[in-house]
């Protein structure tokens, strides 16, 4: 025991001796010390007073930096934050329809669309593309983060917190704000290759970020990427097949992307500041369906005598143009006015299929259709700092539209062209709705470690109504490196105009089934009401330790409730009488049906080493734990699997180990990722996929000051997911087209390496 | 032993981050070892701060100190026509709005202007710090310090981003 107390006294006594002496030192550091001097880590999201130091933020924040970006080699920003966001899951899918070639995400395991996305502290639109296949946010919108250049971030905030009070719709789990690089960078190009394990999955990407600059600190940035990326494939044989063989695409999808980003700033003598961003994506991205094997009639022999494979090639374009001008009047107040418009646009193509019905006629390509969706918002912010008081607030205004356009009538006539039936003209749709909000945000300072601040924002949708949402957050200093923190909030999500006014039929093994309007005249006589608003209910408690100026414990605990949460009805089976009324089988349709609750705690250590010799190593253990129930009643039998993809289709735990080692010409990063199992429901059977362990290596040399040669591995070692243990039908089992689970948190494509260089100029 | 000199590694306190305005206004001291004034004005070294929020970080980090072997004093002005002796005016960003006003003021009265204002080096200010990857950066407008007779050492113009007529060298 007294050897213990010993312990523990030196210990502390070195601790407190060491930071007295950081507080000393540094009036001694000379200046060039101090230009190299790492500063504090802000961040602009979590309120709208201004930017706060992430260790001393009233809501747990986290920044991913550029160079980190740098660092990891990964060339898409959903790869990005899987890789530094403990919680953060963003599932590879594939034979989904469009989920295959937009990759959803959830935080702490909640739905893609409770996470509200900004760039540059802007609402960035989401995707038009509706996830209604059996994927990890089935009956969601998200944002397409892969439309965004990941050379072109300064930095990337992670609110873990509901925000809706402040920032409105969709900051449930919380806000992911994508801060642009701004003045006083270097041009970059930078040039990736890799493949997996397999020798397949190439990918090659070309990146270049250019800047110019311009008077009184304004500049242009602009960033392009080129991108292409081959397929993998993991498919198991078909056993339909006399001779089973592989016949499916199983794995990432084909795609050709190009990007490119814009950032500017002109800033003016008298401190009015104009500024812009931009971004565009153009992706052409191909992914099958299931292998049709020949049935021997006459009309499909003619055009496939061994089966066929149709593949789905998704074109899809997104951009977003940000127009903004700020300054000063008056007594220090500060102005913000902008404008975003957001667009994104699917057009599907189907080849290699036909259309049954009509026989050896039959297309064998066909449009199947595209849908769209636009949003342009616009605010007015204002802010005004009176000592210890400091308001900000503002007025947004934002209008939305939906689109569906139908395909060539050959792709969904009588069942449609085959693994995807284009949208018909009863699908064909145009729909808006615009929404006004006022909000409010104000911080009190009581004292250096003492902060209270309350934030409320009223907001009214044209299609369902008004909502007002309150938020009040604290920070409280018990000791000079103890810092508590706690949060409580109310907020909402809109229903999705996709949500509300989404249709389509499609025929799947010889079953004709749809998913209507929740005002269809089908979903209205099984009882499906107009969709109203998901309200939730959010607590955060936490605690900043600050062990040393190096060392810092985060520990936030958190609890989200949501109120009737949207989800995509499983299918409904309807009656004779029914079936011969609507000239279909089964029905789904998109309702306010569940209320959930979301809690765990995230456990976060940063250390960062710095040698005699300059030689660095940053540590960072992040641990985060989730739990989603389903709280209210819902027919179990009819929604086993939308519940259990809910409850258990996500991993609970996930733990990252972090570290780079960084000497004066050769980086060394060693990543760990590990996360607990997790269960896929098929034919009413719940199956279970085993925890993994994922690791990544990257060695980068630096060849000269401003050439990088990397070689590296995501998930070297290639832990793949277990198989579907015991099941094995068709389509899905250990033995069958679809070995693994779609949910898989880290996909299926096995081991990926890379070389990549990167020249600053 | 073995778990106290386990500790001691993971505590040991070399690498430190610190709070932007505290690296500002120690900078602001530390650049005058590098600067030479037209004539000495007075027995101490004088910094005068316009219109400013974080007082209390100037008291702090000067209590006691000197520089050029001269203590330092720290007067705090709201208005420039207040502006008594200076060797350092640091003009905060909530002068944005009048820096072309205090400017004018100051001119050829041999004060060395310190700005984190946007711009501040190119509207005729002689030093702007400004933050860029998490790190402290300086660009000083070598023209105006000139007009203002101020000697800088090159040792500080090596580490500054420098504005020498229309054109600018890192």
């Amino acid at each position: 025991m007294n050897k213990l107390l010993n312990k523990i006294t030196l210990s502390t006594l070195l601790i407190i001796s060491q930071t007295v002496q950081a507080d000393d030192d540094i009036f001694n550091e000379s200046l060039e010390d101090l230009l190299s001097t790492e500063t504090e880590l802000k961040a602009d999201i979590g309120s709208r007073n201004g930017a706060t130091n992430i260790l001393e933020s009233r809501s747990p924040i986290d920044v991913i930096t550029h160079q980190q970006i740098q660092t990891s080699n990964l060339t898409s920003l959903t790869d990005i934050l899987r890789y530094f966001v403990a919680g953060f899951n963003a599932p590879e899918t594939s034979v989904a329809d469009g989920s295959d070639h937009i990759r959803t995400f959830t935080l702490r395991g909640m739905a893609p669309d409770q996470i509200l996305v900004l760039l540059n502290g802007k609402r960035v639109h989401t995707s038009a593309l509706l996830h209604v296949n059996g994927t990890i946010g089935r009956g969601s919108s998200n944002v397409d983060l892969d439309t965004i250049i990941p050379s072109s971030i300064e930095k990337i905030e992670i609110l873990r917190d509901g925000a809706a009070a402040q920032y409105g719709s969709d900051a449930i789990a919380g806000v992911i704000n994508i801060i642009l690089k701004g003045a006083n960078n270097k041009n970059i190009f930078a040039i990736h290759s890799g493949k997996r394990v397999k020798g397949d999955g190439e990918n090659v990407v070309a990146d270049s970020f250019i800047t110019i600059p311009l008077r009184y600190d304004g500049f242009v940035n602009l960033s392009l990427q080129m991108k292409s990326q081959k397929p993998t494939n993991r498919a198991g044989e078909d056993k339909r097949l006399k001779n089973p063989r592989v016949t499916t695409h199983v794995g990432i999808p084909d795609s050709q992307n190009f990007l490119a980003t814009l950032n500017t700033e002109i800033a003016q003598f008298n401190n009015l500041l104009i500024y812009s961003n931009a971004t565009l994506n153009y992706r052409d991205s191909k992914a099958s369906a299931f292998f049709r094997p020949s049935d021997h009639s006459e009309q499909t022999s003619l055009l496939y005598p061994d089966g066929f494979l149709p593949l789905l090639d998704a074109k899809i374009l997104d951009y977003a143009f940000t127009l903004g001008v700020n300054g000063e009047f008056g007594d220090e107040i500060f102005w913000d006015l902008s404008n975003v418009y957001g667009y994104n646009r699917i057009n599907y193509y189907v080849t290699n299929s036909m259309n049954y019905s009509l026989g050896a006629s039959s297309p064998t390509s066909f449009y199947n259709g595209s849908l769209s969706f636009a949003q342009n918002t616009t605010n007015l912010d204002l802010k005004k700092d009176y000592n210890q008081l400091k308001i900000a607030g503002g007025l947004e205004y934002r209008y939305e539209s939906y689109q569906i356009e139908a395909g060539d009538k050959a792709s969904y006539i009588d069942g449609g062209s085959q693994g995807f039936p284009g949208y018909s003209e009863e699908s064909d749709i145009d729909k808006d709705r615009y929404s006004y909000a006022l909000y409010l945000d104000t911080t009190y300072l009581f004292h250096e470690g003492l902060s209270l601040e309350g934030a409320i924002r009223y907001e009214n949708y044209s299609d369902f109504g008004s909502t007002t949402n309150l938020k009040l957050a604290s920070d409280y200093k018990i000791l000079k490196n103890i810092l508590l923190r706690t949060s409580i909030s109310t907020g909402f999500r809109a229903p999705s105009l996709a949500q509300s006014n989404y249709s389509n039929i499609a025929t799947f093994s010889g079953v004709r089934s749809g998913t209507f309007q929740p005002y269809a005249p089908i979903s209205q006589e099984l009882g499906a009401k107009a969709l109203k608003a998901e309200k939730s209910q959010h607590f955060t408690i936490g605690t900043v330790y600050k062990l040393t100026s190096s060392t810092t414990i985060t520990i936030d605990y958190f609890l989200t409730d949501v109120n009737d949460k949207i989800i995509l009805s499983d299918p409904q089976t309807l009656t004779q009488e029914q079936q011969l009324k609507y000239n279909v089988e089964k029905i789904s349709c998109f309702t306010n049906a569940v209320d959930t609750r979301t809690y765990g705690i995230d456990i976060k250590l940063n250390k960062n080493f710095i040698f005699q010799n300059s030689n660095a190593l940053d540590v960072t253990f992040w641990y985060n734990y989730n739990k989603n129930r389903i709280l209210n009643n819902i027919t179990k039998e009819n929604s086993f699997e939308q519940i259990d993809r809910i409850e258990n289709g996500q991993p609970k735990h996930n733990i990252k180990l972090l570290s780079k080692y960084t000497t004066q010409k050769i980086t060394y990063t060693l990543n760990l990722n590990a996360f607990s199992d997790y269960a896929q429901v098929k034919e009413n059977h719940r199956y279970w996929f085993k925890k993994q362990l994922i690791t990544d290596v990257d060695i980068s040399y630096k060849a000269r000051k401003d050439i990088i040669l990397s070689l590296g591995s995501n998930n070297i070692f290639n832990s793949m997911p277990n198989r579907w243990d015991g099941l094995s039908t068709q389509y899905y089992g250990y033995d069958s087209i679809k070995p693994y689970s779609r949910y898989s948190p880290f996909g299926y494509s096995g081991a990926y390496y890379y070389l990549n260089l990167s020249i600053e100029f | 032993m073995k778990t106290i000199l386990f500790l001691s590694l993971f505590f040991t306190t070399i690498y430190a981050q610190h709070s932007e305005s505290s690296l500002k206004i120690l900078i602001i001291g530390k650049v005058a070892k590098y600067i030479t004034w037209q004539e000495s004005h007075h027995k101490n070294f004088i910094i005068t701060v316009l219109k400013n929020r974080d007082n209390n970080i100037f008291d702090t980090t000067y209590h006691n100190r000197k520089i050029k072997h001269k203590p330092v004093i720290i007067k705090y002005i709201d208005d420039i026509k207040k502006l008594t002796k200076t060797d350092i005016l640091y003009i905060s960003s909530l002068n944005s709005k009048d820096l072309s006003k205090i400017l004018q003021y100051i001119e050829g009265k041999n004060i060395f202007t310190v700005s984190d204002i946007r711009g501040f080096a190119e509207k005729g200010g002689m030093m702007q710090i400004y933050f860029a990857s998490q790190r402290v950066k300086l660009k000083i407008n070598l023209d105006v310090t000139q007009q203002e007779h101020f000697k800088i050492k090159s040792s500080l113009l090596r580490i500054a981003n420098v504005l020498r007529g229309d054109s600018t060298n890192e």
